[in-house]
C-alpha cells in the first residue's frame, strides 16, 4: 500500500497537478493579500489608540468577512483539485492498459484502491493545510482572526473533509464510469451540492411563503444529502466563527456574510451522515473494484 | 509445486455481447512453450486475463503451479506482457521496472543489479533514465518485456509481445524468449506472428469464437502434411494423369515458372504423408522413363496451417 500511495504522489508532483496548483494559490493568496488589506484598512481606528467597542465589533465582522471570503474560495480549490486529481483513478488507467500491467503483479486489489486513496487524500489534505494557514495568516496581518484552538482544529477538520469525501465519491464513479463520464458526474454531483447550499440561502432570505420555503428547503436538503460537501463548508465557517456562542451580539445573517449561511448551519448528526457517506462510498468503490474486470 | 505450469478448467468468460470464450480447457507443462493462436476477437486474450487474474471467470476453474488463478501466491510466479500496454508516463523507464520489482517484493539491494542488466537486455539501456512519455511504441514493448522479467518469473504471458517491434526487435525478442526457455521458464504466447510460435513454442492452441477448435504439438500439427517436390527431366502432360492415377495422389505441375526450364523439364509437386510414398513416387517417376533431377520436401509453415484451419469459418472480428 505505500508503494502504491508513493507512486499516487510522484504521479501528482510528476503530472505537475500540485505545482500547478500551488502557483495558482499564490496568485491567489497575492489576490486575497490586496482585498484583505482594502477591507481590512476601512475598519483601522483613526486618531485613538484604544478602539470602541463598536470598532471592535467592526473589525471582528470585517476579519469574518475576508475570512468567508477565503475558504469560499478555498474550498472551490480543494474541491476541484480533489476531483481532478482522482476522477480517472481506475476507467483511466483501465483504458490506458497501466492497470493491467501492474494489478498481475502480487498485491491485493484492496490494497491498490486503499494506497491510492490514501494518496490522493494526503496530498489533498496537505495542501487544505497550507491554503488553510496562509488564509488566516494573510487576514490576522490585516484585521482581526479568531483565536480559540479548538475551534480552529475543529474548522480545519471540517474544511479538510471535503477531500476524503469528493475523493472517495470520485474514486466510486471512476469504477463505474468512463474517465471522463466521472469528470462530468463529479463535477455535477459537487455542482449540485453547491447550487443546494445557494438556494438554501437565497430562498431563506428572499422567500416569506413557508409552504415555498418548505418545498425549496426538502429539494435543499436532498441535494446536500446527495453531496454533503457544501453543508460541511457551512458547518466550518460555523465553527470557525463560533457563530452559536456569538449568538445575538451580531446579525449573521447580515449581508455582510453575503457568501455563507448561517441561518441553517448542519447538525452534529449531518456531520455522522457525512462521515457514513464517505464510508460507505468508500466500501462500494472497493467492493466494484475487487470484481471489476480489467 | 505442481508439475502443470497452467491447468484450466473449462474456464469461461461470458460478456453480454457474446464475446468471451467458453468451457477452455488446457494443461501446460511445466518449461513448456504454448502458443496461443485464433483470429482476432477469438477471445485469447480474454482467456489469457482470466489466467493473471485480470478477469473474473464466469465458470470454470483454473490453477497456475497448483495455485487458484488470481492468488497471490500464483501471481507472484507470473510475469505478464499485456496486449495494450502503456507504462507510467510520468516515471522513466527504469523507474517504471523498479516499481514492479518492489510491488514484487524484490529487495532494493536485489533490485538495483538486475534491473540495468535487464535494460541493457531488451534493448533500452541508458535510455531507462528517460521519461517513459518519450518512448517509442517499439521501446514500450521493450521496457514491458523488462517489467515482466523482473521478478524473474516461473511463467510468462506474453500477449503479442513483438507487434510493435521492427524485425531486429523481434530477432531479440525472440532471441530472449529462447533463452527463457533454455532456463526451464514456462511461456505462454498470444501472437498473430506465427512464425514466433513455429520457431519457439512446443505446443499450441487455437482459439475461435471463444472455444478451442484444436490443439497439439507444433511437430506434429506441421508435420502431418508434407510438401514434396521432384524435378524431372521428360516430362509429358500425359504421364502426370498416368500418375496420378496409379497413386491416387494429388500431384501437380509446380506454379514456379521461373523454375521450369523447359517444358520437358519441371516440377513436380505433391502432398505426401510419408517416405514411403515419396520411394513409391520416385520408382514410379523412373519406370515412366523420366529423369530424376532432385527431390526436395517442404514442410507446412504455420501461417499456411492456420489459414488452412479458420478458412470457411466464420470468426467474430469479421464484424468488428
Amino acid at each position: 500500500m505505500r508503494i502504491i500511495m508513493g507512486m499516487t504522489w510522484k504521479e501528482l508532483m510528476r503530472k505537475r497537478v500540485m505545482v500547478l496548483t500551488l502557483i495558482m494559490t499564490v496568485v491567489f493568496l497575492i489576490g486575497f493579500w490586496f482585498i484583505a488589506g482594502t477591507i481590512g484598512q476601512s475598519s483601522m481606528s483613526h486618531g485613538s489608540s484604544f478602539p470602541s467597542g463598536e470598532e471592535l465589533l467592526i473589525r471582528f465582522t470585517n476579519g469574518l468577512f475576508i475570512l468567508s471570503f477565503g475558504f469560499f474560495f478555498g474550498a472551490f480549490v480543494i474541491a476541484f483539485l480533489a476531483i481532478f486529481s482522482s476522477f480517472s483513478a481506475i476507467s483511466g488507467e483501465a483504458e490506458q492498459g497501466v492497470m493491467q500491467a501492474l494489478l498481475p503483479r502480487p498485491i491485493p486489489r484492496w490494497k491498490w484502491y486503499a494506497g491510492r486513496w490514501l494518496g490522493y487524500v494526503t496530498l489533498g489534505i496537505g495542501y487544505a493545510l497550507i491554503l488553510f494557514v496562509s488564509i488566516l495568516l494573510i487576514t490576522q496581518a490585516h484585521t482581526a482572526i479568531p483565536r480559540d484552538g479548538l475551534a480552529l482544529f475543529k474548522s480545519f477538520l471540517l474544511f479538510s473533509s471535503i477531500v476524503p469525501l469528493l475523493i472517495t465519491v470520485s474514486m466510486l464513479g471512476s469504477g463505474f464510469f468512463s474517465a471522463l463520464g466521472n469528470g462530468v458526474f463529479m463535477t455535477m454531483l459537487y455542482g449540485a451540492g453547491w447550487l443546494g447550499g445557494m438556494i438554501d440561502k437565497v430562498s431563506s432570505s428572499l422567500l416569506s411563503k413557508p409552504e415555498a420555503l418548505s418545498t425549496l428547503n426538502n429539494m435543499t436538503g436532498i441535494m446536500s444529502l446527495l453531496m454533503p460537501v457544501d453543508g460541511l463548508q457551512r458547518r466550518m465557517t460555523a465553527e470557525l466563527f463560533s457563530i452559536n456562542e456569538m449568538n445575538g451580539m451580531f446579525n449573521a445573517s447580515n449581508s455582510l456574510f453575503g457568501l455563507d449561511n448561517f441561518t441553517s448551519v448542519p447538525s452534529n448528526s449531518f456531520i455522522v451522515y457525512a462521515i457514513f457517506y464517505t464510508l460507505i462510498a468508500f466500501l462500494i468503490g472497493l467492493y466494484r473494484f475487487q470484481r471489476k474486470d480489467l | 509445486m505442481s508439475t502443470a505450469a497452467i491447468k484450466a478448467k473449462s474456464l469461461t468468460k461470458e460478456y453480454d455481447n457474446g464475446r468471451g470464450c467458453r468451457d477452455v480447457s488446457i494443461t501446460v507443462g511445466k518449461g513448456e512453450a504454448f502458443g496461443f493462436l485464433g483470429p482476432n476477437g477469438a477471445g485469447k486474450s480474454t482467456f489469457v486475463k482470466m489466467l493473471v487474474g485480470l478477469i473474473h471467470p464466469s465458470s470454470g476453474s483454473g490453477t497456475l503451479f497448483g495455485h487458484k488463478i488470481g492468488s497471490l501466491e500464483a501471481k507472484s510466479l507470473i510475469g505478464y506482457l499485456p496486449e495494450l500496454y502503456r507504462y507510467q508516463e510520468w516515471l522513466t523507464g527504469e523507474e517504471v521496472v523498479r516499481l514492479h520489482a518492489r510491488l514484487c517484493g524484490m529487495q532494493r539491494s536485489v533490485a538495483d543489479k538486475r534491473i540495468p542488466q535487464l535494460l541493457d537486455e531488451v534493448g533500452i539501456g541508458k535510455r531507462g533514465r528517460d521519461r517513459v512519455k518519450h518512448y517509442s511504441k517499439g521501446m514500450q514493448q521493450r521496457l514491458g518485456l523488462a517489467c515482466a522479467l523482473v521478478n524473474e518469473p516461473a511463467i510468462v504471458f506474453l500477449d503479442e509481445p513483438s507487434s510493435a517491434l521492427d524485425p531486429i526487435g523481434r530477432q531479440e525478442v525472440r532471441r530472449i524468449l529462447q533463452n527463457l526457455k533454455e532456463k526451464g521458464v514456462t511461456i505462454f504466447l498470444n501472437s498473430h506472428l506465427l512464425e514466433d510460435v513455429e520457431v519457439l513454442c512446443d505446443r499450441m492452441a487455437l482459439l475461435n469464437n471463444g472455444v478451442i477448435l484444436r490443439h497439439g504439438k507444433v511437430s506434429e500439427v506441421l508435420n502431418k502434411r508434407m510438401s514434396w517436390r521432384f524435378k524431372v527431366g521428360g516430362f509429358a502432360p500425359i504421364l502426370l494423369s498416368w500418375l496420378k492415377d496409379q497413386t491416387g495422389l494429388q500431384i501437380r505441375v509446380s506454379s514456379h515458372t521461373e523454375e521450369s526450364i523447359d517444358s520437358s523439364r519441371v516440377w513436380l509437386e505433391a502432398e505426401l504423408e510419408s517416405e514411403e510414398q515419396v520411394g513409391w513416387l520416385n520408382t514410379l517417376i523412373i519406370e515412366q522413363g523420366m529423369t530424376l533431377y532432385e527431390v526436395s520436401h517442404q514442410q507446412e509453415r504455420l501461417e499456411e496451417w492456420f489459414m488452412n484451419a479458420v478458412s470457411g469459418l466464420s470468426h467474430r472480428g469479421e464484424h468488428e
